[in-house]
């Protein structure tokens, strides 16, 4: 589902990924971990093409990423669902809006956009709170509306940056178990974080980095 | 797909209601003051045609020169193209019309005898041939024997060209100053618009909408700034120009000379408003444009 040959990043004179190669199956769930400045989020930005790499070969779902001109970006990403830390939620909208935003890009009828914004969010548990606006839930509430967006149009692959950064035990340990379950439905996951709790808990193959480099999980 | 933008565009005119209303009134002050400079040039244009559809030349006899030659010369002229009508007026004519008009002069006239003053042509040129220049060419081409003198009043006309140029040139700088204002206006109003939904616009870049379908409410919302503000501004423009007519028409009838105080034909409404509702779909795609880039 994701590979990357020889991949390099550079930010001026900063190397932030070093010929990294990796190959992650469909299906898998990944931790990407290291210290602060390693280039998990850095490696995860690259996978939704927020990023491209300096040099190597980044294939996601067998599109070059690397490669990928801008007006094809938005087509890459229709595959991928990405959660991050600070959720990304638009405030004025209702938490069932924030969710059919995914389906809204792609033209899906309004009451289909409803009735798999209700459902998704049934999933994350948060049915009854389809109208509640973002500020109105708990930072935990929200974590999982953002996981509800980024599932509700059945991505191949979901990637979260550091999902459980800005949660407590209980709701971090939520948003996880939603995450394996979404997995164990087919759904290869990255998950990058340095939560080391967390990953005992949830045990899976882990992609250790540090200083750009990859030193553990190929 | 359709339904989705109008949505959003119905939405963000709703969520975004003083911010759309600055740019609008941007719009609609933008187009009252071009409407106001187009109409009051218009009506200096027809001023300037009135005139010059009675471009008046006058052609003074010598002394000497017979009545018959004097006809003869009237014939040669009346014949040409460029002149519409001719009129022979008498030593006899010329002292009866002054002292018509200035009492005074009748005594001394009457004294000095009639053809103290000169027989002369009167001559008007036809619409068409009536520029200074082709006024300027026609006197020169009449200019001397028969004549002693030949004068359409050159200093004034010409004069009166060069201050209308002038008004022209300066009403393009003004005109290109304005409408890069109005830009730059709309433009930052907009871009405030989109700064207020740039979290909206990032999550869309995000979870896979494209350009197109960012940018079209944008784009539309525009549209509506620019037809209403264009709207505004193009009545604005005729409740001036009602008011100017009511109260001013006969104190500048003169001055006018008889040219009436125009209102901008239907043309360059459409032309405003087409113009008004560019600039607030330009200045909308911009500011939507800036922040997809940013964007990751």
């Amino acid at each position: 589902m994701i590979r990357l040959y020889h991949i390099d990043k550079r930010y001026g004179d900063h190397q932030a990924l070093k010929d990294v190669n990796l190959h992650v199956a469909k299906g898998e769930f990944v931790y990407v971990t290291g210290p602060s400045g390693a280039g998990k989020s850095t490696l995860l930005r690259m996978l939704y093409g927020a990023l491209k790499p300096t040099g190597g070969k980044l294939l996601v779902g067998g599109v070059d990423a690397s490669k990928l001109p801008q007006k094809r970006l938005p087509f890459l990403r229709r595959n991928i669902g990405v959660v991050f830390q600070d959720f990304k939620l638009i405030p004025n909208r209702s938490v069932a809006d924030n969710v059919g935003l995914a389906l809204e890009v792609l033209g899906t009828p309004r009451a289909e956009i409803d009735r798999r914004a209700r459902a998704v969010l049934n999933v994350v548990g948060l049915a009854g709170k389809e109208e509640r606006m973002p500020q109105d839930l708990s930072g935990g509430e929200q974590q999982r509306v953002a996981v509800a967006r980024a599932i509700v149009n059945d991505p191949a692959v979901l990637l979260a940056d550091e999902p459980t950064g800005n949660l407590d035990g209980a709701m971090a340990i939520e948003v996880m178990e939603i995450l394996m379950s979404i997995n164990l439905r087919g759904t290869t996951v990255l998950v990058a974080t340095h939560d080391a709790g967390l990953m005992k808990r949830f045990p899976q193959r882990t992609l250790r980095f540090e200083a750009g480099r990859l030193v553990s999980g190929q | 797909m359709i339904q989705h933008i109008l949505r959003r565009t119905l939405r963000s005119l709703k969520e975004n209601f003083s911010l759309n209303l600055v740019a609008t009134g941007v719009i609609g002050a933008t187009v009252l003051l071009a409407g106001v400079y187009l109409s009051a040039l218009q009506t200096l244009d027809r001023v300037v045609e009135s005139w010059d559809r009675d471009a008046h030349v006058s052609a003074y006899f010598q002394p000497e020169i017979e009545v018959e030659l004097r006809f003869a010369t009237k014939d040669q002229i009346t014949a040409r193209q460029e002149v519409a009508t001719v009129s022979y007026v008498s030593e006899e004519d010329a002292a009866a019309y002054l002292s018509e008009r200035v009492e005074e002069v009748g005594p001394i006239l009457e004294e000095l005898g009639p053809e103290v003053l000169p027989a002369s042509l009167e001559i008007t040129l036809s619409q068409g041939h009536a520029t200074p220049a082709e006024i300027q060419a026609f006197v020169d081409s009449i200019d001397g024997p028969p004549f002693e003198h030949v004068d359409y009043g050159q200093d004034w006309v010409q004069r009166f060209h060069t201050f209308l140029t002038l008004l022209r040139g300066l009403g393009l700088v003004l005109g290109v100053l304005i409408s890069l204002a109005a830009i730059f206006l709309v433009g930052n109003t907009m871009h405030l618009v989109a700064y207020a939904r740039r979290a909206e616009l990032e999550t869309m870049k995000l979870v896979g909408a494209t350009w197109g379908f960012t940018a079209l409410p944008f784009a539309l919302e525009g549209c509506v700034q620019g037809l209403i503000g264009g709207g505004m501004g193009l009545l604005g423009v005729y409740a001036l120009h009602q008011v100017l007519v009511a109260r001013l028409e006969d104190a500048l009838a003169l001055a006018l000379a008889g040219a009436e105080l125009s209102f901008l034909g239907a043309g360059w409404a459409v032309l405003l408003l087409g113009a008004s509702v560019l600039l607030g779909v330009c200045g909308c795609l911009w500011s939507v444009t800036r922040f997809w880039r940013k964007a990751p």
